[in-house]
């Protein structure tokens, strides 16, 4: 993958990732081909993800940028199996996403957490619904609730919790069936700037002790460079991905880095782009109409 | 301003638990005393003395618990079959559409009849016997359950449902635990309505003929001219009725533990 080959002493630079790379698709843990899906609204209908196509490689970080209303989400859902193509496909491991899968964990902007159940139980609840027994279910609860340093609560309702500790548990809670895919909807988009940083630090250090490939939702494309192997940037309405782009900062990383002068000259390089992007897809839509 | 015992809200307060307490015995002197003074006529409208006398002959002759544990059986067991029933299908109309589509229009085309209606019917197919009595307290709690369970699967997060979804949570357990506890708080308010509507259902249930029970006795005695004894009666049906809610108050207050 392109990105490897950069390493933190060349200058940091955007380099062009293509959403599907030609060469190693054989192998990719996501494969999205020409989908689209179409929604059926009051005023005729809606193509919220018009023929996209993009590969994510096992292990990879990759971010779906966009304005709200670009269809990132429903892509995300797609690939959660929660909706079903209007054409084309998804493929994850080999395998067409034609329902929820166990394999694929979800992480949604609202935590979810079944209020009637303590953390523990919470996070047990994948592992048990799978036919692990009562006593294994827990105990691989107790190892994540230990991961999010929460030891604490364990035994603590969700309401009782802050929303940055809710979303620690939602997170435990996906990754308690060992999922090969973990979807991230905007997880940290409803917690305050502090909480989010925190976040965001726990979930890269998290990222280097699983091994699950990683699709991220989000609006705020600071989020999206700190986490990303790769990004991905798309258009709204019709939604459609305009770039692809490599992130070429060294591992491990940390909120740190959102201060350093070459990340900023990414970020710059990548807000251009968003921009220029942006104009050209929005000429090309007043073009059409 | 006022400070300590002057203080005119403090007094005020105290005067009120004062009248509070006051209000009951108040009430049954008053009532005793225009019994007692002939400005009514004491048959029709018996003094509380009386009253008294004749619900202790109730339960002296032995007739009492018999008749109690008649309607308490009538009224739970037909709380226990209506209120299950209605739960579950609730569930199943609340989450499935076809289902909805099948069963809802039925539902609400016969929800609205009072369930007292019926009570000639349900002679004619059942007679006097118990089974029909049951019938009517089932169909009292079961509309009511139902349509607060319906309208609770409705309401449940549909976030739950596709978090639940995601973890591979099979079906069963989907129904019987995300959206059944999801719609319990709901639940448990249409239950606590279907306790009161399963009293009604018993008065009419047993007036319509019945050979023991709280309201049954209550009509014997009315055709007796006993009046101290229906007021006893009635009495002894609103402590029944109001122990009943008041137990499920506590319990659904238990019922949603996570709040």
């Amino acid at each position: 993958m392109m990105h490897n080959s950069l390493r933190p002493t060349q200058p940091l630079r955007l380099v062009d990732a293509p959403p599907s790379p030609s060469s190693a698709t054989a192998q990719a843990t996501i494969r999205v081909e020409d989908l689209s899906i179409v929604f059926d609204a009051a005023r005729g209908t809606v193509i919220a993800v018009d023929r996209v196509s993009l590969d994510v490689m096992p292990g990879e970080f990759v971010s779906l940028v966009g304005p709200s209303g670009c269809g990132k989400s429903t892509l995300l859902n797609a690939m959660a199996g929660l909706e079903r193509p209007f054409e084309g496909r998804v493929t994850v491991a080999g395998g067409p996403m034609l329902g929820p899968r166990p394999d694929v964990g979800m992480v949604f902007q609202q935590p979810h957490l079944f209020p009637w159940k303590s953390v523990r139980r919470n996070i047990a609840h994948g592992p048990r619904a799978l036919g692990k027994s009562k006593a294994e279910a827990l105990r691989m609860a107790d190892d994540l609730i230990e991961m999010i340093g929460l030891t604490r609560f364990a035994n603590a309702y969700p309401h009782t919790l802050s929303g940055g500790m809710q979303q620690r548990v939602a997170i435990a809670r996906a990754l308690a069936n060992q999922p090969r895919v973990l979807l991230m909807d905007e997880p940290f988009g409803a917690l305050d700037a502090q909480t989010r940083a925190v976040m965001q630090d726990n979930l890269l250090e998290l990222r280097d002790r699983i091994h699950a490939t990683i699709v991220f939702v989000t609006h705020d494309i600071d989020e999206a460079i700190l986490l990303s192997d790769r990004v991905l940037i798309m258009s709204a309405g019709p939604g459609r991905i305009l770039r692809g782009l490599s992130v070429g900062l060294p591992r491990p990383r940390s909120s740190a880095i959102l201060t350093d002068p070459a990340y900023l000259a990414l970020k710059r390089d990548c807000l251009d782009l968003i921009r220029t992007e942006g104009r050209k897809a929005f000429a090309q839509m007043e073009a059409v109409t | 301003m006022s400070t300590g015992r002057h203080d005119p809200a403090n007094a005020a307060r105290r005067l009120s638990v004062l009248v509070g307490v006051l209000s009951v015995p108040a009430f049954v002197g008053l009532w005793e005393l225009v019994a007692r003074s002939r400005i009514v006529n004491a048959v029709l409208f018996p003094p509380p003395s009386t009253v008294a006398v004749a619900v202790l002959d109730w339960i002296n002759s032995g007739q009492f618990f018999g008749d109690l544990s008649a309607s308490l059986f009538r009224v739970t067991a037909g709380f226990a079959i209506g209120a299950s029933a209605g739960i579950m299908f609730g569930i199943l109309t609340g989450q499935f559409r076809l289902i909805s589509s099948l069963l809802s229009p039925l539902f609400h085309i016969l929800r609205p009849i009072p369930p007292i209606a019926f009570v000639p019917i349900v002679i004619l197919w059942f007679g006097l016997s118990e089974a029909g009595k049951l019938f009517l307290v089932v169909w009292g709690v079961f509309f009511t359950v139902w349509l607060a369970t319906h309208i609770g699967v409705q309401k449940v997060d549909r976030g739950l449902i596709r978090a639940a979804l995601m973890l591979g949570t099979p079906r069963r357990q989907m129904l019987s635990e995300i959206v059944f506890l999801g719609a319990l708080p709901y639940i448990v308010v249409g239950l606590r309505t279907a306790v009161s509507i399963s009293f009604y259902t018993l008065v009419a249930a047993e007036l319509a003929g019945a050979f023991s029970g709280i309201v049954y006795r209550i009509e014997i005695a009315q055709q007796n001219m006993q009046t101290g004894q229906v007021m006893g009666g009635l009495a002894a049906l609103g402590l029944l009725s109001f122990v009943a809610d008041r137990s499920f108050a506590a319990i659904s207050e238990r019922a949603v533990w996570w709040r």
